[in-house]
């Protein structure tokens, strides 16, 4: 069927989630304009558009800082976390001993401590990436655990009644059925590490967007604020799309990548 | 059987309404500037000597996250009267939050850069080549150029780093920083408690760098409909400085008595007395508390709109942010 390419635009993947976020705006704007809304409340989006423009480069150089912390936290939490979970799925003892223990460091509220990573390590990138760490890893490990838990255990029986090896298993049954549920854990944990890099950022730093961020905060200045938490939030959407990128390119097979899902999974 | 029922429930409505309508004092929150220490005593003092019940006024004092956060209350009318930063309170009210000072508490500034005397930083050239901690975006960092202009020193001669308010305290603690920016009656007693060596404050005010700073903030509604309720509260306010500002020891009790952990007495009564130092401004020394002078205030705003990210265009006069006609 022939689709003009109006129809195709409004249609495509990427553009409905921009319609809505425009629509959204608009509204903002609207009830700003219609209620007479003081700047000190809420800023009109129009503002944070402009500040967006004029503050570009001072924006662009503090997130590109928070984002080294967050990929740090986030390689940190994938070369920590997927090792322990594979040792928890694995072996009944590690998982009795350890898995407790995760969990009860998790409900540590990050903000409370980061000031000791701060005394610990001093004031560079790596509190920083701590805090990002410390947010980002729990959910790989779950996720991993589970991954590796479901494995149908017919596959390995079958796999080893035709005497593979425990590598070979792994290589070929386990992991790509695991590979999905991990996926899902990273995306989800990469979307937390930023959250963690601006945690870091606001115990102690002299850049990064959280520093801009309680910059704007003293100041009233709700635009350069809300700008800041828009280029956050882009961050966040970046590294997701990558991370689903790679996963395309791994699992290509899974039923998430099916095209008749506009979403990602 | 009905009629018995009905005569206990009036009898326990009547019951009930009776102390309201005997007592009917007027119920007020106020929301300090941040968790309670020695600048706050007057307050505590004012509510344990009865200062406010004899005005009619049920205070509520209740501890805050940071004048900003203040303002931000005090405009939105969750707290009747805030204890803020005035300068804070003049950025947040230029951007249009309806809010106004009646009362300036401390009309000397009490900021300062600070470290231990061990250190021997005692002038402003000192300051080169040591680390500073600072917190980005509060009111200190922002008239820090000021100060380092008035005393010629440059950004490059110095180390900065940048960190919360407990991060600025573990810096200097632990050696990271040789010197944070603070208030000479908050931080100062704080790294003393925290490990009983002396600090020696560089104040601002002594370098040509005086802001007012806090005081007593409320919504321009309330003063609308409120107006003797303003009054009554400013008041016993005034007594209560006044009382602290002559027995220091007295204040400090009754403000460990309602919060115990909000000091070490004997560092406390230090804080308190460099709190009553500042109630005095520059141009009106012989007014009493509360009441400020307006070439104070103009200087403020002057040195807000140059420094301090007031925007010139909608700065407006002194008079727009506070008024004396309430004090007694």
């Amino acid at each position: 069927m022939q689709r003009s390419w109006f129809s195709r635009i409004v249609y495509s993947p990427w553009a409905r989630p921009v319609l809505l976020i425009a629509l959204l705006i608009l509204l903002w704007q609207l009830v700003i304009v219609v209620f007479g809304i003081k700047p000190y409340l809420i800023p009109a989006p129009l503002a944070v558009v402009k500040t967006l423009v004029a503050e570009w480069p001072r924006l662009f150089r503090e997130t590109l800082v928070t984002t080294y912390a967050t990929l740090g936290g986030f390689a940190l939490s994938i070369a920590f976390g997927i090792p322990m979970a594979l040792l928890i799925a694995y072996s009944r003892t590690v998982e009795s001993f350890v898995y407790p223990l995760l969990v009860f460091s998790q409900s540590v509220p990050k903000v409370a401590i980061a000031p000791l990573f701060v005394v610990w390590f001093g004031f560079g990138i790596i509190p920083k990436i701590i805090a990002a760490f410390l947010l980002a890893f729990f959910p790989v490990v779950v996720s991993t655990v589970v991954g590796f838990k479901s494995v149908e255990r017919d596959m390995i029986d079958l796999a080893r009644s035709m005497k593979a090896s425990r590598l070979e298993t792994f290589m070929r049954i386990s992991l790509p059925q695991a590979l999905p549920s991990v996926f899902a854990g990273l995306k989800v944990s990469v979307t937390l590490a930023v959250v963690g890099a601006v945690v870091g950022e606001f115990v102690g730093s002299n850049s990064g967007i959280g520093y801009l961020l309680q910059i704007a905060n003293g100041n009233f200045d709700l635009p350069l604020m809300f700008a800041g938490l828009t280029m956050l939030s882009l961050v966040g959407v970046i590294l997701f799309a990558l991370v689903d990128l790679v996963e395309r390119f791994m699992i290509p097979w899974h039923a998430s990548q099916r095209h008749d899902f506009s979403a990602t999974a | 059987m009905l009629n018995r029922i009905v005569a206990v429930l009036c009898a326990a409505c009547a019951l009930a309404a009776a102390p309201s309508y005997a007592q009917n004092k007027e119920k007020v929150v106020l929301l300090l500037n941040w968790y309670t220490y020695s600048e706050h005593a007057p307050f505590y003092l004012g509510k344990e000597r009865g200062y406010f019940d004899q005005e009619g006024i049920d205070l509520d004092i209740q501890e805050g996250r940071g004048s900003g956060v203040t303002v931000q209350a005090v405009a939105a009318g969750t707290a009747s009267f805030g204890y803020a930063d005035v300068p804070t309170m003049m950025k947040a009210a230029s951007k249009g939050a309806p809010v106004m000072a009646v009362g300036v508490a401390l009309q000397t500034s009490p900021m300062s850069v600070m470290g231990f005397c061990e250190r021997n930083i005692r002038k402003p050239e000192d300051i080169k080549g040591k680390t500073v901690a600072v917190t980005p975006g509060d009111s200190m960092s922002q008239i820090w150029p000021l100060f380092l202009k008035k005393t010629g020193l440059k950004e490059t001669d110095f180390k900065q780093v940048a960190g919360d308010a407990q991060t600025k305290l573990n810096a200097v603690i632990n050696n990271q920083a040789d010197l944070l920016l603070g208030y000479v009656m908050d931080q100062a007693i704080k790294l003393q408690d925290a490990t009983h060596k002396q600090v020696c404050p560089v104040r601002f005010a002594d370098y040509g760098v005086n802001m007012v700073s806090s005081g007593i903030i409320v919504q321009k509604d309330y003063l609308k409909n409120k107006p003797d309720v303003v009054r009554r509260f400013l008041r016993a306010a005034t007594r209560s400085l006044e009382e602290s500002a002559k027995s220091p020891e007295a204040a400090i009790d009754a403000m460990l008595k309602a919060n115990p952990k909000s000091g070490v007495r004997d560092t406390a009564l230090v804080g308190m007395k460099a709190t009553a130092a500042l109630y005095k401004g520059p141009d009106n020394p012989s007014d009493r508390p509360l009441r400020v002078g307006a070439k104070n205030m103009a200087e403020t705003l002057a040195l807000l709109e140059e420094y301090g990210g007031l925007d010139k265009a909608s700065a407006g006069k002194p008079e727009d942010y506070y008024t004396n006609a309430y004090l007694p």
